[in-house]
């Protein structure tokens, strides 16, 4: 191991002959593999309410999470204190679902290759409060200049910096350093005694010089945009309709509807709806869906999966045929394929799971304009909340903050805060229309799973959906 | 293991070790909290055991109020040595900040009696009993959740069935440079049962049903909840879309918190200050019916959120939130209270207690001749600062006093300042396994989306 390696352990204060211990204690009553997950992270965020960057927030998060499996079977530990005694205790609890004889496994780690989808010139850690705070007061100030209503001002920033490193008991060892950064701003704004709350985010796997000017004033101008709009907005109506989505974050239905659904653990357990749907159709010719870890600096990336996997990009769909599922180590090899480097957690404290990276569309022929002229009546969405999927009956919903009423093929009034229901296979054989547009949205988007969280991206170029139940009161 | 004694004296050490060194480092108030926590997981799925999960976690935060201004800290490397740079650069970035005169420690007058906040023993929220259960019969109770789920009526369409069981024990220490020191011990215990069945059309329905309590006692047996969530299972089987229109909602007590919480939130000081709730702010506003009663009570014995000081150490006290669907108190916390010129109450719910109706379910279902049973909701959201929401649910149609087919894909929307006062009627069967202790809610008029 060279001088790399070695330094690879630093935040950690541990060493390789540690770590070979350590996974000697965890396959000592047989597995057919054990891995250590080490991870230091320090995260820090800045708030500005009612007028002053007046809170602030640091912390530090170490430890390593001992995983011992053994056919489809998981032990796990974990430990906040990084002695041998601590970490020895944490795998010989994890070594518990087994109970043979010890595994035979090789005394060599063999450094893994990582790619480099997030370098940064400028640690965030050399980037002090007194050069973030200027930045938040100037769009405070824009955001109150951008319209005489918005009335209240938030803005959230944070920076997060950790090093992870993974080592498996079949010898491979693998380092990244995984920085991201996140900047929020929401407003209430007030209008003829009624008032209205909006914002839009940003976010990346990348150093300060994210926050270009362009950008910046995106998320000005977004904000208050998106809050103003909703003065305008007339209820929702209520029924099943046509629905266009907007290119950029409505990626979140195929988050929803099939995303999730193809996560392979559900998969080999035979929960999901697409459990038998290998190589079906399952959509119209029009769909390419993939799940990408190589996007550069999208908040979805990651060099390598948190089992210490290379990580790519997936195939999930092509031309509305099902490819493949969305892997982990324990998923690839019940199903006999190579991990797809979808093994994702939360942090040391929980078991890696198949999870989502990067998810969206390819584009498709036609213009956004041609699609929503195509379109009597329906509606048109563009900023979403949220989403939830249930697995097996595969029906969805996703939220939406504001969107369009289409009468006769053009946007006449907006809409807002209404819940868009459907069933994922449905949905999916509905999409007849595939815009020219895709968008990787870059927003802050975050997956929950098992009660596990972890940073995604999506994307979309407009669609059009046949039908789809629109939940308004209209 | 260490003993019970051995933990509290080693995050009561820590916590006065952190506070020092924020005193040290120039902070003119600060608190510190330790908190340690054991939890065991075993999950059990289709014939074998899945997964065993077992850790023991913890933690330190520091609030520091340095010069007018203020930040917090945390940590999970509880190293004495790396604790140091941590409060001395958490001093340094609050310096840096701009000042708030709003933050202070809270008014020493509203901390409780020193004896409660150290001893919280009457409110039995930890089981002595706790280190008694073992391994093998968290095992075994796993296995038993599934077998009494393949043990129902029509179990050929199950799929797979997933169960859990797991158990955690916690304590929290507080201490503050007002002298405040508290402390809080917990214990709970919970059984679960997730089943998947196979529809004819395609589809995989799943339901879970689970059951838990501080109490290891007091936990339903595994073969009830395993009965019970294959039931809930099969009887998703063959749900339809029905159509859009007003109805009649019965929400069940084990879901209906997805709607009161949306009502919670927004009655904070933080919410109100910040012009993002849709309560005007004035006690005494209308929002619900006659029939809407709530109190607030962190005094329930072996209740999930029972408690004597809240998370800045103010005591807790029983107060009611909406009388006869009329505001009468909101959540105030310290700071958010200084903003408002409020008098500090609490800055979160504890406990919820609900003036009950005399009905259970079934009798609450007979007297609906075309309405809905909502069992599950599905996404959706609630606007804070309007008040209007939507909600994807699924249930039961209701037909002359009786369940019928099950729906799905369907969706409910509304207002908050309008929906409560449709409330016609509470069940007699409150949701203990939720702080807020949902009964069955009865409104009438909801606006139900589907084909």
């Amino acid at each position: 191991m060279g001088d790399r390696g070695l330094s690879w352990f630093a935040p950690f204060g541990v060493d390789a002959q540690l770590i070979s211990r350590v996974l000697g204690e965890a396959t000592a009553r047989g597995a057919d593999f054990a891995d250590l997950y080490f991870e230091h992270r320090t995260v820090r965020s800045l708030g500005l309410e009612d007028g002053a960057v007046n809170r602030a927030y640091a912390g530090v998060d170490l430890g390593v999470g001992v995983r011992v499996v053994r056919g489809e079977q998981t032990g796990y530990a974990y430990s906040e204190d990084l002695s041998l005694e601590a970490v020895l205790q944490a795998a010989r609890t994890a070594a518990a679902i087994a109970d043979g004889s010890p595994m035979p496994r090789t005394a060599n780690f063999a450094i893994q290759p990582v790619a480099d989808r997030y370098p940064i010139r400028r640690p965030w850690t050399e980037v002090s409060t007194a050069d973030k705070l200027p930045m938040l007061r100037e769009l405070e100030k824009q955001a109150f200049a951008a319209d005489p209503r918005v009335k209240k001002v938030n803005l959230s920033f944070a920076d997060a910096t950790g090093a992870v490193l993974v080592a498996t008991s079949d010898g491979r060892l693998a380092f990244d350093l995984q920085p991201m950064t996140l900047l929020s701003l929401s407003c209430t704004a007030e209008h003829q005694g009624r008032r209205e709350s909006g914002g839009y985010n940003v976010a990346a796997r990348d150093d300060f010089s994210f926050y270009d000017p362009s950008r910046l004033d995106r998320l000005v101008h977004r904000a208050v945009d998106r809050t103003t709009i909703l003065f305008d907005a007339v209820p929702a109506p209520a029924g099943e309709m046509t629905v266009v989505l907007g290119a950029g974050s409505s990626g979140i239905l195929l988050h929803e509807a099939i995303g999730h659904g193809l996560e392979a653990d559900f998969n080999r357990k035979g929960v999901s709806i697409y459990a038998d749907k290998l190589g079906k159709a399952i959509a119209g010719p029009l769909v390419t869906i993939v799940d990408d870890a190589t996007l550069p600096h999208a908040r979805g990336s990651i060099n390598i999966d948190d089992e210490g996997n290379p990580a790519g990009c997936t195939e999930l769909v092509v031309g509305g045929v099902l490819q493949g599922y969305l892997h982990d180590q324990i998923s690839a090899k019940h199903y006999g394929v190579a991990p797809t480097g979808n093994g994702r957690r939360e942090d040391f404290r929980t078991q890696p799971l198949p999870r989502m990276r990067s998810t969206y569309m390819r584009p498709g022929p036609h213009s956004r304009d041609e699609i929503i002229a195509s379109v009597k009546k329906g509606i048109f969405c563009d900023h979403f909340a949220n989403g939830q999927v249930q697995i097996g009956a595969g029906d969805f919903t996703f939220y939406v903050r504001s969107g369009w009423l289409i009468e006769d093929g053009k946007l006449t009034q907006p809409v807002k805060d209404v819940n868009l229901v459907g069933n994922g296979p449905k949905v999916l054989e509905q999409i007849d229309m595939v815009g020219d547009d895709l968008l990787i949205d870059e927003g802050g988007w975050t997956c929950g799973k098992d009660g596990q969280s972890v940073p995604v991206s999506q994307g979309m170029p407009s669609v059009r959906v046949g039908k789809m139940t629109v939940g308004g009161r209209g | 293991m260490q003993t019970r004694e051995d933990t509290e004296k080693f995050l009561a050490d820590l916590a006065e070790y952190a506070l020092g060194l924020a005193t040290r480092f120039g902070a003119q108030q600060a608190a510190a909290s330790v908190s340690h926590m054991r939890e065991v997981e075993v999950a059990w799925r289709d014939g074998q055991l899945e997964r065993l999960h077992e850790a023991q976690s913890r933690g330190l935060s520091i609030e520091l109020y340095v010069d007018g201004r203020f930040a917090s800290v945390s940590s999970s490397d509880l190293r004495r040595e790396a604790l140091e740079p941590l409060v001395r650069d958490g001093v340094a970035m609050t310096r840096a900040l701009e000042p708030d005169p709003y933050r202070q420690l809270p008014d020493s007058a509203r901390y409780p009696d020193p004896r409660r906040a150290l001893d919280d023993a009457d409110l039995q929220l930890s089981d002595p009993r706790y280190a008694e259960l073992t391994a093998l019969q968290r095992r075994e109770q796993a296995q038993q959740l599934e077998e009494a789920a393949r043990s129902v009526t029509g179990a050929d369409k199950i799929l797979s069935v997933s169960t859990s069981v797991s158990d955690s024990r916690s304590t929290v220490f507080r201490c503050d440079s007002q002298g405040f020191r508290g402390k809080r011990h917990g214990t709970s215990f919970w059984r679960s049962a997730e089943v998947s069945v196979q529809d004819p059309d395609g589809r995989r329905p799943e339901e879970s049903d689970y059951h838990g309590a501080r109490f290891l006692a007091d936990v339903d047996a595994p073969a009830l909840v395993g009965q019970r969530a294959a039931e809930r299972a099969l009887q998703r089987v063959g749900a339809v879309k029905l159509p859009s229109g007003p109805r009649t909602l019965l929400v069940d007590a084990r879901v209906a918190g997805r709607l009161v919480s949306a009502l919670l939130g927004p009655l904070s000081a933080a919410s109100l200050q910040q012009q993002r709730s849709f309560y005007t702010g004035e006690l005494g506003q209308v929002i619900g019916s006659p029939l809407l009663d709530l109190i607030d009570d962190p005094f329930v014995p072996r209740g999930f959120a029972s408690r004597y000081f809240d998370g800045e150490g103010l005591a807790s006290e029983r107060r009611p939130l909406l009388q006869a669907g009329r505001v009468a108190n909101f959540f105030v916390d310290t700071y958010y209270g200084r903003k408002l010129g409020r008098v500090p109450t609490s800055g979160h719910a504890s406990n919820l207690s609900w003036r009950l109706g005399d009905r259970d379910q079934a009798g609450l279902l007979a007297s609906v001749d075309d309405g809905l049973l909502v069992t599950g909701f599905l996404g959706g959201n609630s606007n804070a600062t309007t008040g209007d929401f939507s909600l994807g649910i699924q249930g039961f149609a209701i037909r002359d006093g009786k369940l019928a087919e099950p729906f799905a894909e369907m969706n409910l929307a509304g207002s908050h300042l309008t929906f409560w006062q449709q409330l016609v009627a509470l069940g007699n069967d409150p949701n203990l396994l939720s702080p807020l202790r949902t009964p069955t809610l009865v409104f009438a008029d909801a606006a139900v989306a589907g084909g």
